[in-house]
């Protein structure tokens, strides 16, 4: 059965136990589905929470030794940070158009997109890798001081992130390019959410981190 | 739809290079600027690349509430 995709109409095409595809449509104005699903944006709030929650003791611990903050943020390149953003930011345009196209029904111009939005994913861990290869050279560790404990712990969490990130979307790509794809749409978003979750958590890593003490 | 991304993604950019500029200046607002310029790159990527603006009230009620007090807790620990 052919999978019929309405331009600016969201719908979840399933199969029932009797293995009959039957499409409904999601209704995001629904308080039960914002884009991507209740589930992913569940997990979004945890996420941001968690990573505010640092951020906030991190600026607390800052007040408290600035001399020692000043001194560290110098030893970090607000460069690398600052391109690391643009690379992210440019994975999350590419992803949230390749959604786009696939609700037009353009499937191959989604899976396009969403090479793209890996890819610049695999440049924000290249540059970010060859930061730490710097950091660790320099004998920065994560035990160094304060500021750079905190540095390790929210900058590592944050890639394994993007790590898990591109894993999901990696197999998004390829369940899509399946003959007889059993990926829903609804899939497709929650994988989208998830990614610019990773933009979301970098975009209050980065001032703070790179740019405040 | 990808005219609205494209801006988007533009804007974010060049708040993104605004904020690193403005870090180097030498004033007490520039703390609050880097926030604010933040703050502005989480709506944009919240309502415009992950569709928020499709959402129920309550969704957008919530994420910004949790910006909200995040830059109100940073303000009063810096």
């Amino acid at each position: 059965m052919g999978l019929e995709v309405i331009p600016n109409k969201l719908q979840n095409n399933r199969l029932n136990s009797f293995g009959i595809m039957h499409t409904q449509e999601i209704d995001h104005k629904n308080i039960y589905y914002p884009p991507g699903g209740i589930l992913i944006w569940i997990i979004i709030f945890l996420e941001l929470i968690t990573f505010g929650a640092t951020l906030v003791v991190m600026v607390y611990y800052g007040n408290q030794e600035s001399e020692l903050f000043h001194d560290s943020s110098l030893k970090l390149n607000a460069t690398y940070g600052m391109v690391n953003t643009m690379l992210l930011l440019t994975s999350g345009f590419f992803m949230a158009i390749s959604v786009t196209e696939l609700k037009r029904g353009n499937k191959e111009t989604f899976k396009k997109l969403l090479l793209f939005a890996m890819l610049f994913g695999c440049f924000f861990l290249c540059l970010k890798g060859f930061e730490y290869y710097e950091k660790i050279n320099e004998g920065i560790s994560i035990g160094y001081n304060t500021f750079f404990s905190f540095y390790w712990m929210l900058t590592l969490f944050h890639v394994i992130h993007v790590i898990v990130g591109l894993v999901i979307l990696t197999s998004v790509y390829f369940g899509m390019k399946k003959e007889n794809s059993n990926t829903v749409i609804e899939d497709v978003e929650a994988s989208a959410a998830f990614w610019h979750m990773c933009d979301l958590i970098w975009i209050i890593l980065f001032p703070i981190i790179y740019l405040l003490f | 739809m990808h005219k609205t991304a494209a801006i988007t993604w533009i804007v974010l950019l060049v708040l993104t290079l605004a904020s690193a500029l403005f870090s180097k200046l030498e004033s007490k607002y520039v703390i609050l600027v880097i926030l604010i310029l933040a703050a502005l790159k989480f709506l944009g990527i919240v309502f415009q690349f992950m569709e928020m603006k499709k959402a129920h009230v309550f969704w957008k009620v919530l994420i910004i509430g949790f910006l909200v007090l995040f830059v109100i807790a940073l303000l009063i620990m810096v």
